[in-house]
């Protein structure tokens, strides 16, 4: 344990020491930021569910900067050597990046807090539901940060790990849209079942369901062990 | 029997990389209170024979032991005791010279309340006290090796990797770091690798020699000189005929075979290269055969170098057959 947190402390001081966490968290916020303020003082919605929505499309282009340099940096700046020869099992290097990266997006979540403010002053919003949406914010954000830390995993270069997550992200984000195309209902079923989005909204719409709620943590804790196989094979 | 194992232990060790044999079958040891060099030309397999003692690299076949564990089955255990400078030293440059260290320390297991003190110590030993505070990608080449070498030595492992630990500094700061490897080497398990042949000599109780991923020779260097060279070099410069000075020079007890040139600008002198047994005296006959008949310019008894044996070792034709 102590291994994963002075890896998770690494991390944190290595995000903040550069501009990539900076970075994330102000372009998620301003563009959380005036997607609330269209939905909510041009559109007129009292809620959060279209900002929600508009968030979650954030996360899923933002989390690979946050991801693409997890494992990837290590390799090319050839840290991996000490990382991978220091005493520490391959797991307890991805549960330390994870939770890292986990942080920032914590951080990103909380950062739009700040929206709720005129939400409760001038309207009464469902508790609730809000609470059901940033549970699913936090876990579809877990869910692409795992993925892009498995990308991540796979390569030395990091605009190649952020390229693989954006286009494996992007799939599971739309993949339910093949849902009309299919004549089987177990496709249809598998399809929907797959889609980030269809998970992601029923998050928004308050419904906190165990499906989605176990289809985000399979999601990371296939990636992140798939990740500790990967650092294991590439010895 | 003694209980303890050895430090480093590599038995019938290979590596392959697709369809390439990169070391082939490679067993050698390290004990603990040793100091040995690795010598190889670029290419020779010393740094994939490095990574995998490291645990970065596993053997395709073969086992690696350090301080008893199997790198195999057993590596977080086995890494407790290693301390690795890889060839290109591992540091993150966003981070101070200090965070960096206690992160090392911390992975290493370094109690808490001892970091500061464990800190301390490597920092003076590397000469690193005054660029503490600094972030990592402000320090110079030669601080950036001896802090890839100040982390290997934090938590006083009990086998030291060091891959060309002097590559980039000044003759001042390599003088400083080899009395750091000695230090630390009096009571622990060195293996490194170089280059530089005088330092092998200075330094290490015994050396192993690699080429083509093959362990040529592993023995103290004065070992090795000896087994190469069981016979010295005279060699002399002398106005004679050629055929009188060599049959003059056979004939005297301990000269084993002579080689006569002539000088390629004069040729009424003559370049004579004489094997000769290692014992004293020999160089005395021959100077005092030849010095009576003709005229003698120069004669100079040449004992073998490292530097001879190396390339002995390196450039001699491979005796096994290829086994990829």
């Amino acid at each position: 344990m102590s291994g994963t947190l002075a890896v998770y402390r690494k991390e944190l001081s290595g995000y903040f020491r550069s501009p990539i966490a900076y970075y994330v968290v102000a372009v998620f916020l301003l563009g959380t930021g005036y997607f609330f303020l269209y939905n909510v003082f041009l559109t007129g919605e009292t809620g959060m569910a279209a900002t929600f929505q508009n968030m979650g499309m954030l996360l899923v282009t933002l989390a690979p900067v946050v991801s693409m340099r997890l494992l990837a940096a290590e390799y090319g700046a050839g840290t991996a050597e000490l990382l991978l020869t220091l005493p520490l099992a391959p797991w307890q290097i991805v549960a330390g990046k994870f939770l890292g990266a986990v942080t920032i997006l914590l951080a990103m979540a909380a950062g739009t807090l700040v929206d709720l403010v005129p939400l409760y002053l001038f309207g009464a919003p469902e508790t609730t539901t809000l609470l059901a949406g940033y549970l699913g914010l936090v876990l579809l954000g877990m869910a692409c940060l795992a993925i892009g830390l498995l990308c991540s995993a796979l390569t030395e270069n990091q605009i190649v790990a952020a390229l693989l997550t954006v286009a494996v992200l992007l799939a599971l984000w739309f993949v339910g849209h093949l849902e009309t195309f299919q004549r089987s209902a177990a496709l249809r079923g598998l399809v929907g079942y797959l889609s980030f989005a269809q998970h992601f909204g029923d998050f928004i719409r308050g419904l906190v369901r165990t499906e989605g709620v176990a289809y985000f943590l399979i999601v990371c804790a296939a990636a992140l062990t798939a990740s500790a196989s990967v650092l294991q094979w590439r010895r | 029997m003694n209980a303890s194992p050895p430090a480093i232990a590599l038995e019938s060790v290979s590596k392959r990389y697709g369809s390439r044999m990169i070391i082939h079958d490679l067993s050698f040891t390290v004990e603990t209170g040793e100091i040995v060099g690795f010598l190889g030309p670029n290419g020779a397999g010393k740094t994939t024979t490095m990574r995998m003692i490291a645990g970065f690299t596993a053997a395709t076949s073969g086992r690696v032991r350090v301080a008893g564990h199997d790198m195999a089955t057993d590596n977080v255990a086995a890494a407790r005791h290693v301390g690795y400078l890889p060839e290109r030293p591992p540091l993150y440059d966003t981070l101070d010279v200090s965070a960096y260290l206690r992160f090392v320390a911390r992975v290493k297991g370094v109690a808490r309340a001892a970091i500061s003190a464990e800190l301390e110590r490597v920092t003076t030993a590397c000469r690193l006290e005054a660029v503490v505070r600094q972030e990592i990608f402000k320090l110079s080449k030669g601080y950036r090796q001896r802090l890839g070498l100040a982390q290997a030595l934090l938590g006083a492992p009990a086998v030291l990797l060091l891959d060309e630990p002097t590559a980039g500094l000044d003759p001042g700061q390599i003088q400083e770091t080899r009395e750091v490897i000695r230090a630390f080497g009096a009571d622990h398990a060195v293996l490194f690798s170089t280059h530089i042949l005088a330092e092998v000599t200075l330094i290490c109780r015994r050396v192993a020699i690699i080429d083509h991923g093959r362990l040529l020779a592993i023995d103290s260097p004065a070992g090795l000189r000896r087994a190469v060279e069981a016979t010295h070099r005279v060699t002399l410069l002398a106005s004679a005929p050629a055929v009188d000075l060599r049959e003059e020079l056979l004939a005297i007890e301990g000269v084993r075979a002579v080689d006569v040139r002539a000088v390629a600008d004069d040729h009424a002198r003559l370049e004579v290269d004489c094997r000769v047994d290692a014992r004293p005296g020999v160089e005395a006959a021959i100077a005092r055969a030849v010095a009576t008949r003709w005229e003698l310019h120069r004669l100079e008894r040449q004992e073998p170098t490292l530097e001879s044996v190396f390339l002995r070792y390196v450039t001699a034709p491979p005796s096994r057959g290829d086994a990829a």
